[in-house]
């Protein structure tokens, strides 16, 4: 019956294994290490596509199973995983697009020397992200989450030779960090209020889906930010966002897996696996709702005035994922875990034909660009169908999730729906500038550099034209009439909804916006030009947004110049109190060695002495106790 | 009378570490140690005749004693020429070899 | 102590100490190292006297012979075959021989301790240790201590043959 999901576990193991298989090999096999890592992700996937099928079934039951990990006392933590609609779900996502990455990889890493350490690191991701998916309590989860933090950590700073991967590995780490810290205070205030100190998420879902159990309202709450704090740093949402774009640093592919379509949704993925906790908490609904929404417009106007081209698609995930939040704190669950779907194939689309982009065109900047589309007609085609689908233009996949999002929001908070209608506006206005730059017009580099700029080898097309096809077809699974994702996987409570209003709005924004987009940089006016205009009418608004609400400049002036100050006192601290200290303990263990030198002179005599002393200070001592008792 | 005694040998007994411990001609160390051993035969022989149980054990005891010393002596003396052979002295402050 | 009466045994008791305490003193502070095995030959005569004073005369005989005797003559031949510069008197290093002095002082204040405070039951001096014992020795020595007596002759013979072998090792 349930024979697939019986045998989950065995679907981290496989990239597991080709990861311990690729490390032990070294760097000399450079094709092994792409059909390895390939062959391992493939089987990952073809596995969790069976147990996705399987879950498929009418009435699926929930499968877990585990073995006791540690016993202490009488506590038992137990260590385990758990097949339900939602995690088989995210597994075909996370194998899926890992292994059209292996594939574009074996393309985009050609000329790298050391793809086999990649495609290991690639490889121990995917294992952890697995992992992470199907962990049935959360302290193997928030094992699994560090250790996908580890994975982004060293793919961010693959390319370690340049300083700027270096600095933006490091602050990916540390600033999610932040996060992280917040994830597990949660788990220990969890740990420490469930009856039975139980972690399991089934054990959470029971304690906290009947209203007025053991735990107040005000831990509820309390647990419920914390864990959307490790949601926020992960999931790249603000004020934690600064890291995201940072992380570009990273090879392409790298962008596409993680820092688009898997690891930052694993925030999304939290939310949602923990979505009782929330649900229990109004307050805790809304800062996730308010969060979500506030993310959305404020990356997306970022997102209008980058200049890099990856850049700019790390402010969309960032918006898009704000997206996500948005609809579960307005307890549409199905809502953004539908986004989290759609959006996973169309962004890794995105940035895979942006790396097919910059492979060929050496540069990143949008500004060099132009008039790429004649040369790299595939490219430019699925760039496209990512465009618009992100854009949210019927029928592709973005058009649904998002308008589902709408919908929900249009019902809940007029607030939120008019945000989330000016984010989808900025998010079609600037991929069409985006693919304007990029595809059309005239080429803006010098001749000997476009020369080189061709089409990319078929192992990175073809990854291109299935995520295409995925991004075309994904979103028929919900539409407003039919709701048979949103009941599948919120177990029966499928949301009504279908409002026509939100409809058009979402329509109507979409196409305004392509349209807008075409009227300020398309009609083959330069770039340079347009966004003179632009930047002539509202100098102030386009320069703030260039950089980035000045967010960084706030973080290096409050955060990192306070932080230095302490750590200039502390050392300061450490180099004269402890540091004495220790200088002070070192020379009196040296001039205690130089005394026992020279007891230790060689003479027998001396020796004896010493015995003859040591014994009568014993007799001493005891002939002492005596006296005194 | 027989704390006398015992006084007396704890004298003799004291006198002879004296003597082992601060003395560097190898020779009297040795004497010295006799002069300890000798303090413990006085003490065996007092207990053998003033003891609770008096009894002939203590004397025995000491004549094995004094045995035991012999032999120490002969072979320490022994020792004392093998090592004069190859150091050429018998000041105990040349026999420093443990310190190495 | 100080209120028994002046007996025969008090008065030898003392002139053996006496001689015990000043050859062992003599011994400690005398120059040459002729002299000092020679006061030391005087100390172990009166431990003989003493000895003697205790109803244990094959004990003392056997001191006289092995100590008084062999010993003193196995240094005084130690001492022909080594040589002694007579480097013995300054000392060198004045702290170490009076960390000596107070470590010997302050055990023999402990041991003074120890037997001042013990109480020491009196037991009358039995008849078969006060009669002439040489006999009772000898029958002891070869009937209840057979084995210990064997194993100390296997132990001269050792020690013996021991010495002669390390005396004459580097000598050829």
């Amino acid at each position: 019956m349930d024979m697939f999901a019986k045998i989950a576990w065995v679907i981290p193991l496989l990239p597991l294994a080709s990861f311990l298989i690729l490390t032990a090999l070294g760097r000399s096999y450079r094709t092994a290490g792409v059909w390895i890592g390939s062959i391992g992700s493939l089987g990952a996937f073809v596995m969790s596509l069976l147990v996705l099928l399987e879950r498929l079934k009418p009435n699926p039951v929930d499968y877990s199973n585990g073995f006791d990990w540690i016993t202490i006392g009488d506590y038992t933590l137990t260590i385990g995983y758990e097949v339900t609609n939602l995690t088989s779900l995210m597994l075909v996502i996370v194998t899926l697009v890992g292994f059209l990455v292996n594939v574009y990889s074996a393309g985009y890493m050609k000329e790298d020397e050391r793809i086999t350490v990649f495609y290991g690191y690639v490889s121990l991701f995917t294992f952890s992200m697995l992992g992470l998916v199907l962990s049935d309590n959360l302290l193997s989860f928030y094992l699994f989450w560090e250790l996908v933090g580890v994975c982004s950590f060293l793919l961010i700073g693959f390319w370690y030779a340049r300083p700027a991967a270096k600095a933006a590995a490091k602050k990916a780490f540390i600033v999610t960090r932040i996060g992280d810290a917040g994830l597990f205070l949660a788990i220990l205030l969890l740990f420490w209020y469930m009856p039975e100190h139980a972690l399991g998420f089934t054990m959470i879902e029971s304690v906290f889906d009947n209203q007025g159990g053991t735990i107040t309202e005000g831990i509820t709450t309390l647990i419920a930010l914390l864990i959307f704090l490790g949601a926020v740093g992960k999931s790249g949402q603000f004020p934690l966002h600064v890291w995201l774009p940072d992380a570009m640093e990273g090879p392409t592919p790298i962008s596409a897996l993680i820092h688009a379509a898997t690891m930052v949704a694993a925030g999304v993925f939290l939310v949602a696996r923990t979505f009782d906790i929330f649900e229990a908490s109004e307050a805790a609904m809304q800062t996730v709702a308010y969060v979500g929404a506030f993310t959305a417009i404020f990356a997306a106007t970022i997102a209008l005035a980058q200049n890099d081209l990856k850049r700019v698609l790390a402010y969309s995930t960032v918006s898009q994922l704000g997206y996500m939040m948005l609809a579960l704190g307005l307890g549409s669950l199905a809502g953004g875990i539908f986004h989290l779907f759609t959006h996973a194939f169309f962004k890794a689309l995105l940035f895979l034909a942006a790396g097919s982009v910059i492979h060929a065109a050496h540069t990143q900047d949008v500004r060099e660009m132009g008039g790429l589309g004649s040369r790299m007609k595939t490219t430019a085609w699925t760039f496209a169908i990512g465009a618009l689908a992100l854009s949210g233009i019927p029928p592709l996949s973005g058009f649904w999730s998002k308008d589902l999002i709408l919908a929900v929001a249009l019902e809940e908070n007029l607030l939120l729906f008019a945000v989330a209608l000016a984010a989808a506006f900025c998010t079609a206005l600037y991929m069409t500038r985006l693919f304007v730059l990029v595809f059309l017009g005239k080429p803006k580099q010098a001749e000997e550099r476009t020369a080189g700029a061709k089409e990319s080898p078929a192992v990175m097309t073809i990854p291109l034209i299935v995520l295409a096809a995925l991004a075309v077809a994904a979103g028929f699974v919900e539409t407003p009439w039919n709701g048979w994702f949103g009941h599948w996987l919120t177990d029966g409570a499928g949301e009504a909804h279908g409002s026509a209003i939100a409809i058009v709005c979402s329509v109507a924004v979409g196409v305004l916006g392509v349209l807008a987009g075409w009227a300020i940089w398309g009609r083959e006016r330069g770039a340079g030009e347009a966004a003179a205009t632009l930047a002539g009418r509202a100098p102030g608004l386009v320069r703030l947004a260039e950089r980035k609400y000045y967010i960084d400049e706030a973080y290096e002036a409050v955060f990192v110049r306070g932080l230095r100050g302490i750590g200039a006192v502390l050392e300061a601290f450490d180099r004269y109190v402890v540091g004495g200290a220790v200088k002070l303990a070192g020379l009196a263990a040296n001039a205690a060695g130089r005394l026992a030198l020279r007891l230790q002179n060689g003479q027998v005599q001396t020796y004896s002495l010493a015995a003859v002393l040591g014994i009568i200070v014993i007799v001493l001592a005891v002939i002492g106790r005596r006296m005194l008792s | 009378m027989l704390p006398s005694y015992l006084t007396l040998a704890a004298i003799l007994f004291c006198i002879g570490l004296y003597g082992a411990l601060a003395k560097r001609n190898a020779i009297i160390v040795l004497l010295s140690l006799e002069l300890m051993l000798n303090a413990v035969n006085l003490n065996l022989v007092a207990f053998s005749k003033y003891g609770v149980v008096p009894a002939l054990t203590g004397q025995i005891f000491s004549i094995f004693t004094i045995t035991v010393a012999a032999a120490e002596a002969a072979v320490g003396v022994a020792i004392l020429i093998a090592l004069f052979r190859a150091r050429g002295t018998v000041d105990v402050h040349a026999f420093d070899r443990m310190r190495r | 102590m100080f209120n028994v009466d002046i007996t025969g045994e008090l008065v030898a008791f003392f002139a053996f100490a006496a001689i015990i305490i000043g050859g062992s003193v003599l011994m400690i502070s005398l120059e040459k190292v002729v002299h000092m095995v020679i006061s030391m030959a005087a100390a172990f005569l009166g431990l003989a006297g003493m000895y003697v004073l205790l109803d244990a005369e094959f004990v003392a005989f056997v001191q006289v012979l092995i100590y008084a005797g062999a010993v003193s003559i196995l240094m005084i031949f130690g001492i022909m075959m080594t040589k002694h510069g007579g480097g013995d008197g300054q000392p060198a290093r004045p702290l170490y021989e009076a960390l000596v002095a107070v470590g010997a002082l302050c055990l023999f204040g402990l041991f003074f301790y120890a037997i001042r405070t013990t109480e020491f039951p009196d037991a009358a001096p039995s008849a078969a240790v006060a009669e002439d014992n040489t006999m009772a020795i000898g029958e002891l020595l070869f009937s209840g201590y057979i084995v210990p007596f064997e194993l100390l002759s296997v132990l001269l013979t050792v020690a013996f043959i021991g010495a002669i072998a390390l005396a004459k090792k580097g000598a050829d």
